[in-house]
């Protein structure tokens, strides 16, 4: 496995654009409560999320062999899919920091500039799932391959938005709120854990015979990986447990510690995916 | 413009690897890097019988460099356009002032013709030693070739010479980039 860099750019820039997308939700929803102060609520997280997102472009430069030629990967966004995906990847990451900037100097919340960087983000999504889906390698050649982004867009979005939400909410005795946010995170989460489960199950019937000369067999690859798959999913329902958890919980003692617990099982269950995913073909 | 091309006679090609050797020599290519490669396919195997063991096995070989498609998917999906057709043969070539070293032709060439140099940071491929071309020479793995099993020219004339078979077993779908490409195919080979 080699493609690292590769795997720390995609789930962070998805985690990132999940998270935007929860944020803008967040806001929408509570948009009328004049109680809650959303440029001290989002303040971190907007923070956050442009870091993450700066973190994944740290390693998609990583990733390249000549990265002082990287202007020139926008020079073909007529036929390369990778092309337009950088294009819409800086477009998100400066939505990203013009989000942190505008809430930073403004010192209050666009709830516009959240709904342009969501929906530029969902975008970036389906180019990144479209750089690999157009590859000639077999297992990538699915729809499997844009359900699994998408699911990952919405299972780390969620839990990051939670880890990054809910300790302020209780600070400021949102409690109701909190748990409001709480049960979206985790219809959120079941939605993605959903989109995975509908890919993995197409997996089969959609997948493209391999067409590169002497490529490996994708079921003896899959075979090797038996046991990382199994704990994914293990892990998975882990986590949906505790954010189930948490929703019904009314013990507040560790409420925020298991909120970043939660973050962390499935940033491992997604990571361990997204592990397969590049053993698959790379 | 006249597209260049190469034929491969899989009949009499024996899988001795000189053009493999010719190319790294002629192009410095470190280990792990070939831009031609011999592909081995066998099928077939052994069974028990009453006479004692007997077996089917049919192996036969194919030598592959870059076949310089009529449609690239290289040069289709290379985010910066250093993957490019020249005008005048049709040879497919890398432009390194603009390649950035992505890798992504390498999952977008069905014959594995791209290769990564990791101390230059780029893609290198086969260019048909336009060097040696130039000064009035064969391609090195044509010059090395034993068996006189590669040619290189115009493709037309290959065709009309050998037919217009680019598909056989182990190898992709021609229909995928269209590659100026033409093998007598091995009598094992056959699709």
């Amino acid at each position: 496995m080699h493609e690292w860099p590769l795997l720390i750019f995609t789930i962070t820039m998805q985690a990132a654009i999940g998270g935007i997308f929860m944020l803008w939700f967040f806001q929408l929803r509570n948009r009328n409560k004049e109680t809650l102060n959303m440029f001290h609520l989002f303040k971190i997280p907007l923070i956050v999320i442009a870091l993450l997102s700066l973190v994944g472009l740290g390693a998609s430069f990583a990733h390249l062999g000549s990265p002082m030629n990287a202007m020139n990967t926008l020079r073909n966004i007529g036929s390369s899919w990778m092309s337009r995906e950088i294009l819409v990847t800086g477009l998100f990451i400066g939505l990203a920091c013009v989000n942190a900037a505008w809430a930073l100097y403004r010192k209050k919340i666009s709830s516009w500039l959240l709904l342009v960087a969501t929906l530029v983000g969902f975008v970036d999504v389906y180019c990144m799932a479209a750089i690999y889906s157009n590859s000639l390698i077999g297992p990538w050649n699915s729809i499997h391959t844009f359900l699994s982004f998408y699911g990952t867009t919405f299972i780390l979005g969620a839990v990051l938005a939670v880890a990054l939400l809910i300790p302020t909410l209780y600070k400021q005795k949102m409690e109701l709120e909190a748990k409001q946010f709480l049960k979206i995170a985790l219809i959120t989460v079941l939605v993605g854990i959903g989109f995975h489960a509908i890919g993995i199950a197409l997996f089969p019937a959609t997948m493209v015979e391999t067409s590169i000369i002497e490529s490996t067999a994708t079921a003896g690859v899959l075979s090797s990986y038996q046991g990382m798959i199994a704990s994914r999913w293990v892990i998975s329902v882990l986590g949906i447990a505790l954010l189930g958890y948490l929703v019904l919980s009314s013990n507040k003692k560790y409420l925020v510690n298991l909120s970043f617990i939660a973050l962390l099982i499935f940033v491992m269950s997604e990571g361990m995916s997204r592990y397969v995913f590049y053993v698959l073909g790379a | 413009m006249v597209q260049m091309g190469f034929y491969i006679n899989s009949q009499l090609c024996t899988g001795c690897n000189a053009c493999v050797v010719a190319c790294k020599d002629k192009n410095d290519l470190d280990v792990g890097i070939n831009f031609r490669r011999v592909y081995e396919h066998t099928e077939g195997g052994y069974g028990k019988s009453n006479q004692g063991i007997t077996q089917n096995v049919q192996t036969f070989f194919t030598s592959i460099s870059c076949n310089h498609c009529d449609e690239p998917k290289c040069m289709e999906n290379c985010p910066t356009t250093a993957m490019y057709k020249r005008e005048e043969d049709g040879v497919v070539v890398i432009d390194h002032d603009k390649c950035v070293g992505c890798r992504y032709c390498e999952w977008n060439c069905p014959y594995g013709a791209p290769q990564y140099n990791e101390e230059l940071g780029k893609m290198t491929k086969c260019d048909t030693c336009l060097d040696l071309r130039e000064a009035g020479e064969e391609p090195a793995c044509v010059a090395a070739c034993p068996m006189r099993a590669i040619e290189f020219g115009p493709i037309e004339e290959l065709r009309e010479k050998y037919g217009d078979t680019a598909d056989v077993r182990g190898l992709p779908s021609s229909s995928i980039t269209k590659p100026n490409l033409v093998i007598n195919a091995h009598k094992d080979a056959s699709k």
